[in-house]
C-alpha cells in the first residue's frame, strides 16, 4: 500500500491518513473510513467532530488534496445510540460496496440505509491536507519529548541522509523523527518482486524503542501510514543489546542494518556507542555500513550528557566531532496601528501619530475646555478682560492652522494629518514583525561526528597499484601552473563565448 | 553514498588554518595547498573521506612526497593536549588558589626567542610535516612555564594551525558547499547568504523528497515529486533539492551509476557486474529533460539559466553529461516561455521535417544540426506544455525579484496541498508577502468577492467562481490560495566541548540572518463559506440556531484565520 506521505496521488483515499487542518498549529489526523465500528452512532457514518463543525468522512474522501471542505449538519445528539441488529447486518454487506460508490449514490438508493448523505452546514470549514512529516509533527499524539521540524531538518541534513540511505534511530519516542527520516531515505518501496540481481539499494529506517507500549504504538502508526516497507521498528534496549536486526526466522539479533547514519535520542548515548563500532569486540557483525563513512548525531538536553558523549566518541575514534545548538524562531507579522483616528479599532494604539497630531489634539482640547468654561461663565458672571484677550489669541492660532473644522455645535473636531479614509482597513497601519510570544529557547544540544570507512594496508596497496602515486604528468601540470586566477577566468570566458557563438551560428 | 574519492570529482580540503579549499581531483596532477604543501592527486584517488592526511617528504627522492593517515587517537590527543593525568581541574596551591594565572604574563612578543628569519629557515628545512617547527617554537618560548594548561594548549594549537602540513579530505555535498560559499567572501552575493540550517528548513517545509523510481511512477495516478524552483543563488538551492531527491550525486542512484564516461571505477569489484546492465540502459538514450516524475523545473529570468554551482557535482548545463541524473530530471524554462510562449522563437518555430531519404544525402554536420534543432524544439515544446498544465507538488523560491510577482504566476501552477517556500536573506520582502495573506485581507477578499457575485447574479448567494476584474485589481494575489502562511528563521550556535573548557564559540559570522516564508496551497470552495462562530449581531442569531453543529465554538473564535 503506497504511503500518503510519500506518494499521495491527487485525491484523498479511503483507509488512508488525511490531515484535517482547522487552524494554524491545529491539525487533526484522521484515517478516512466510511464506517466507524467502535462508534456506530451517526446516520452519516464515521464523523470527525471539531470545534469548527462536524465532518462526515463521506464528505472527505476522493477529494483533491488541499480542498476546503464545508462542515455538515450532523445530529450529534444521536451519538452512542446503538443501531438495531438488523441494521448492523446490512451494514456489513454495505461496507463491501461503499468504498467504490460515491456517497451520493448511496443516498439515492434507499434500500441501503447507511450512510446518509451529509447536509452542508451554514458555517464552519476545514482544509483537507495530504500528510507531511511537518504537519504530522505538529499534530501527533505526544508520548515523549518531540523532535521538532527545525531540529530534525538540520540533523538529517547534517547526517547526509539521502534517498537510499539506511538510518538507525534509537529512541523512536513520538515518531516525528521516524517520519521525517522515512521521507529522507525514500527512493521507492522495496517489494518482493524486486529481483536480487538489481543492486539498487532502497532506503531504510531502523527504529529502536525500549518502551514496549511506545514501540507497539509506533509500529501501528507506521502501518497505518503505509510506511512499513521503509521502517522497521524493534523493541529493544540498545544499551544492552545493540543494533543488529532480529532475524525473522530465529528471532535472534544477527542481521546488520548496514547503517550510513545514526541518530541517538537517548538519555545516555555514551552507553550505546560501544555497539556502534567497525569491529565489535564480541566478534558480532558491525551494524555500520562497511563501505561508507558513518555519521552520527546525538540529541541531549544537558551539557553534562554532551561532555560524556563526546568523551566516549573520542575513545571510539569518531572524527569531526562538533556540538551545536539550534535556535529557531517563528515571526509574527502584523499591522500596527497608531493614531488618534483609530478610535474604536481593536488592537490599535489611540495615540497621536506624530507631533503635528499631538499639537492639534491639544489645541482642540484647550479650545473645548475654554468653551466649556466660557459657557459656565456666561451662566454665572461676565468675564474679565484678560480672558477675552486669550480667546482671540486661541481662535487666531486655530484658524491659522486651517486644519480644524467644526462640528454641529461649533466645536472643533480632530482631522488626522494623513488621510486614512482611502486606505482599506487591512492595509492601514505600519507593517511590523516580532518573534512569536512563546519561543523555545533550548531544545537539545546536537553532537555530530563521523566515522570514516576502514582503510587497511591492503586497500592502500591496491589503490597505489591503480593510481601510481608519484605520477604527475608534466603537460597537465604546466597548464594549471603559472597562470593567475584572472587569466584562467578570462580564458574560460573566451571559451564560453566561442561556444555560445557556435550555438547561435548553428 | 560517498565512500571514496572518484577521479575528476570535486572534493573539499580543510587546511590546518580552518580554511576550506575546493579542488577537482584530476588524475596525474599535483594538488597545491599553498603554504601547507602540495601532493600528487593520485595519492588520494580511491581513498576514503573524512580522513586527515599529513604531507611527508619521501626520504631520498627529491621533491617527492607521500601521505600519512593521521589516526583518530593522534588527532584527539592533540585537541586534548592538557587532558591526561586528571588535570581537568585547575591546578591549585595549598591555599586553594590557582597555581598559575595570567597575572605575571607580559603581553609582548619578547617571550618568543626565535626570530622570524629563524622560523623561515626552519620551515625550509623541516621534514616532519611541521611538527619539529612547533616543538622548536615551544622550546624557545621563555614564558612557557608561566602559562596555564589552557593557555599552553591554545598556544600549541595556534602554532599547529600555522605550521602543520596537513589536510582533511571531505566530500563535496550541499552542506559543505553552502558553508564554503558563506566563508569565501567574494562569492557571497551568488549564494544569497544561504546558511546550512536555513537550507535544511527549506527542504523540509518544501516537502522535497524522492518521488519514487520509474517502475513505481508507472503505477501512480499522476507523476509524483514534481517541483518548481526559482533559484537565483547560482544553483545552490537547486543542488540542495537534487540532493534530497537523489539526483545530485551520480553514485547515489546506483541504478544509473557508472559515473562519467571514460572514468575508471574506483572500486572495481563492486561495479563490474553492473556494467552490462548500465550499457543496455545507455543504448536507449533518454532525451534531455524527459523524465516524468521526480523532477525539478527551474524557471529562470534570463535566456540561460544560471546553474553554475552544479559544476561541483559534475553537471554543466551547457554541455550536460548524459549519465548524470539531472540530465533527464532537471528541466528549465524561462518566464517568457511560461507566460507568453508565442513570443519565444524556439517554442513557436518548428524546424521543418526533412524526410529520411533527403536526410541521408546531407552532410554529417548538417544532419547533426538538423537533429539538434528538432530535439531542442520538441524539448522546449514538451517542457513548456508540461509547466503550463501545472499540477506541481511544490514551489521553492530564492529570488532577487519581487516575490509577489513570482507567487502571482507560480501559485496557479501548483496542485492542492503543495507546499510553497520562499527564502530571503532579509525579512522585509517576506513580511510584505505575509501581509498579503493576512487574516484581515483574506476576510476583505471573501466579502468583496461575495458582493461582486451578488451584483452580477442578484439573488444567487452561491455564485459561480467567475473572474472579477475589480477583485483582481484590488487584490493582485488571491489571499485564499495559501493556508497557514508562516515566517521563520533558525540559527546555529557552535560550541567548544573540551574537558573543563566547554563554552559557546567566541565569534561567528554576521551578515544576513536569512528567513523563510512557507505556506500550503489550497483550493478554496467555489461556494460562499462562512467561518464558524463569527461574531456580529446579524450572525449571532444564526449561531444560536446551529449551536449543536458547532459545539466548541464561542463568539470570540473568529476563524477566518487559517
Amino acid at each position: 500500500m503506497p504511503s500518503p506521505f510519500l506518494t499521495p496521488g491527487s485525491t484523498s483515499q479511503l483507509e488512508h491518513l488525511a490531515l484535517l487542518h482547522l487552524r494554524r498549529d491545529h491539525t487533526v489526523p484522521a484515517i478516512l473510513r466510511l464506517h466507524d465500528d467502535e462508534n456506530p452512532g451517526y446516520k452519516e457514518g464515521n464523523v470527525t467532530n471539531t470545534r469548527f463543525g462536524s465532518f462526515p468522512h463521506s464528505t472527505l474522501f476522493e477529494q483533491p488534496w488541499g480542498s476546503q471542505i464545508t462542515a455538515s449538519k450532523v445530529d450529534t445528539g444521536s451519538r452512542g445510540r446503538a443501531l438495531p441488529a438488523r441494521h448492523l447486518k446490512k451494514r456489513k454487506a454495505n461496507e463491501l460496496d461503499s468504498p467504490s460508490g460515491t456517497p451520493g449514490d448511496e443516498y439515492g438508493d434507499s434500500s441501503k440505509p447507511t450512510p446518509t448523505k451529509a447536509v452542508a452546514a451554514s458555517s464552519g470549514f476545514l482544509h483537507l491536507l495530504c500528510p507531511t512529516p511537518e504537519l504530522w509533527t505538529a499534530s501527533l499524539p505526544h508520548r515523549t519529548q518531540v523532535v521538532y521540524t527545525p531540529d530534525y531538518s538540520y540533523i538529517l541534513h547534517r547526517l547526509g541522509v539521502r534517498p537510499g540511505s539506511t538510518i538507525i534511530e534509537a529512541g523512536a519516542g513520538s515518531g516525528s523523527f521516524t517520519h521525517a527520516s522515512a521521507r529522507a531515505v525514500f527512493n521507492g518501496y522495496p517489494t518482493e518482486s524486486t529481483s536480487p540481481k538489481r543492486r539498487r539499494r532502497f532506503g531504510k529506517v531502523c527504529s529502536f524503542e525500549f518502551h514496549a507500549q511506545r514501540a507497539g504504538k509506533i509500529r501501528d502508526e507506521i502501518h497505518e501510514h503505509g510506511l512499513d516497507p521503509l521502517v522497521q521498528v524493534t523493541h529493544r534496549d540498545v544499551y544492552q543489546d545493540g543494533f543488529l536486526l532480529d532475524d525473522p526466522t530465529t528471532g535472534t539479533p544477527t542481521t546488520s542494518p548496514k547503517a550510513n547514519a545514526v541518530f541517538l535520542d537517548l538519555p545516555a548515548p555514551w552507553l550505546a556507542l560501544k555497539h556502534l563500532v567497525r569491529n565489535p569486540p564480541s566478534g558480532a557483525e558491525s551494524p555500520l555500513d562497511p563501505s561508507t563513512a558513518v555519521h552520527i548525531c546525538t540529541f541531549s538536553p544537558c551539557i553534562e550528557q554532551v561532555q560524556r558523549t563526546i568523551s566516549a566518541l573520542r575513545q571510539h575514534s569518531w572524527l569531526h566531532i562538533s556540538m551545536v545548538e539550534l535556535q529557531h524562531r517563528r515571526i509574527e507579522v502584523k499591522r500596527e496601528k497608531t493614531g488618534l483616528e483609530f478610535e474604536g479599532v481593536r488592537g490599535a494604539n489611540i495615540f497621536p501619530r506624530n507631533v503635528e497630531d499631538a499639537v492639534q489634539k491639544m489645541r482642540i482640547v484647550e479650545e473645548r475646555s475654554f468653551r466649556f468654561r466660557e459657557s459656565l461663565g456666561q451662566e454665572d458672571a461676565p468675564q474679565s478682560d484678560k480672558d477675552n484677550d486669550k480667546t482671540t489669541a486661541t481662535t487666531t492660532t486655530t484658524t491659522a492652522g486651517q486644519q480644524n473644522t467644526r462640528d454641529n455645535s461649533g466645536l472643533p473636531t480632530f482631522i488626522p494629518t494623513s488621510g486614512v479614509e482611502n486606505i482599506p482597513p487591512y492595509a492601514q497601519g505600519r507593517l511590523v514583525h516580532r518573534s512569536e510570544p512563546d519561543i523555545k529557547t533550548h531544545t537539545s544540544y546536537l553532537v555530530f561526528a563521523a566515522l570514516p570507512r576502514e582503510w587497511s594496508e591492503e586497500d592502500e596497496r591496491r589503490c597505489v597499484e591503480k593510481w601510481p602515486s608519484q605520477n604527475v604528468s608534466d603537460s597537465l601540470q604546466q597548464q594549471s601552473k603559472g597562470k593567475s586566477k584572472k587569466q584562467m577566468k578570462r580564458e574560460a570566458k573566451e571559451q564560453h563565448k566561442a561556444e555560445q557563438e557556435g550555438k547561435t551560428e548553428s | 553514498m560517498h565512500s571514496s574519492v572518484r577521479p575528476n570529482q570535486f572534493v573539499i580540503l580543510r587546511l590546518p588554518s580552518e580554511t576550506t579549499k575546493v579542488v577537482q581531483i584530476v588524475p596525474n596532477t599535483l594538488i597545491n595547498c599553498g603554504k601547507f604543501g602540495a601532493f600528487p592527486a593520485n595519492q588520494i584517488i580511491g581513498r576514503p573521506f573524512y580522513l586527515t592526511f599529513e604531507i611527508l617528504d619521501s626520504p631520498g627522492e627529491n621533491q617527492s612526497t607521500h601521505l600519512r593517515i593521521v589516526s583518530a587517537a593522534e588527532l584527539h590527543a592533540e585537541s586534548l593536549i592538557t587532558e591526561g593525568e586528571g588535570d581537568d581541574d585547575v591546578e591549585v596551591n595549598e591555599e586553594g588558589l590557582p597555581l598559575r594565572t595570567n597575572r605575571e604574563i607580559v603581553d609582548d612578543a619578547s617571550t618568543q626567542k626565535l626570530t622570524l628569519e629563524e622560523i623561515e629557515t626552519l620551515k625550509k628545512e623541516s621534514t616532519g610535516a611541521g611538527r619539529d617547527i612547533i616543538a622548536k617554537i615551544l622550546e624557545s618560548h621563555s614564558a612557557l612555564d608561566q602559562k596555564t594548561a589552557f593557555s599552553l594548549a591554545k598556544y600549541t594549537l595556534r602554532k599547529q594551525k600555522k605550521y602543520m602540513k596537513r589536510f582533511t579530505l571531505l566530500p563535496m555535498d550541499v552542506s559543505a558547499l553552502t558553508n564554503y560559499m558563506l566563508e569565501s567572501r567574494d562569492s557571497t552575493p551568488r549564494g544569497m547568504e544561504l546558511r546550512d540550517e536555513i537550507m535544511s528548513l527549506i527542504g523540509s517545509w518544501g516537502n522535497v523528497h524522492h518521488g519514487g523510481d520509474t517502475t513505481l511512477q508507472e503505477t501512480l495516478s499522476k507523476p509524483n515529486g514534481r517541483y518548481l524552483v526559482i533559484d537565483e543563488t547560482g544553483g545552490l538551492v537547486l543542488a540542495a533539492m537534487a540532493e534530497r531527491m537523489g539526483l545530485l550525486h551520480p553514485d547515489d542512484l546506483e541504478e544509473e551509476e557508472n559515473g562519467v564516461p571514460g572514468q575508471q571505477p574506483s572500486a572495481p569489484d563492486e561495479q563490474t557486474e553492473e556494467t552490462t546492465e548500465t550499457q543496455a540502459q545507455r543504448k536507449q538514450r533518454p532525451a534531455q529533460m524527459s523524465a516524468g516524475g521526480n523532477t525539478i523545473t527551474l524557471i529562470h529570468a534570463n535566456k540561460q539559466a544560471n546553474t553554475s554551482l552544479l559544476k561541483y557535482f559534475g553537471f554543466d548545463q551547457n554541455s550536460p553529461d548524459e549519465s548524470h541524473p539531472l540530465f533527464t530530471h532537471l528541466k528549465t524554462i524561462s518566464w517568457l516561455q511560461l507566460l507568453d510562449p508565442k513570443s519565444d522563437p524556439i517554442y513557436t518555430e518548428e524546424p521543418p521535417i526533412i524526410p529520411d531519404s533527403e536526410l541521408a544525402t546531407l552532410k554529417t554536420n548538417r544532419r547533426a544540426a538538423y537533429h539538434r534543432k528538432r530535439n531542442r524544439w520538441s524539448r522546449v515544446q514538451s517542457v513548456v506544455n508540461e509547466v503550463r498544465a501545472g499540477g506541481y507538488d511544490g514551489l521553492i523560491v530564492a529570488t532577487l525579484m519581487d516575490p509577489e510577482s513570482v507567487l502571482q504566476h507560480g501559485l496557479p501552477l501548483l496542485a492542492g496541498s503543495a507546499s510553497v517556500v520562499i527564502y530571503s536573506p532579509t525579512i522585509e520582502p517576506l513580511t510584505q508577502i505575509a501581509d498579503l495573506y493576512s487574516t484581515a485581507r483574506k476576510t476583505a477578499y471573501i466579502s468583496r468577492k461575495r458582493e461582486l457575485e451578488e451584483q452580477r447574479h442578484p439573488g444567487i448567494a452561491n455564485g459561480q467562481d467567475g473572474e472579477h476584474p475589480e477583485l483582481s485589481a484590488e487584490f493582485p494575489l488571491n489571499p485564499t490560495l495559501l493556508l497557514a502562511p508562516t515566517l521563520e528563521t533558525a540559527r546555529i550556535r557552535h560550541w567548544q566541548v573540551l574537558p573543563g573548557r566547554t563554552h559557546p564559540m567566541m565569534s561567528g559570522r554576521g551578515g544576513a540572518e536569512g528567513y523563510i516564508f512557507h505556506a500550503v496551497r489550497v483550493i478554496p470552495t467555489t461556494g460562499f463559506i462562512q467561518a464558524a462562530g463569527n461574531p456580529g449581531r446579524k450572525k449571532r442569531k444564526l449561531t444560536s440556531a446551529r449551536s449543536t453543529a458547532t459545539p466548541g465554538s464561542t463568539s470570540a473564535d473568529v476563524e477566518m484565520k487559517s
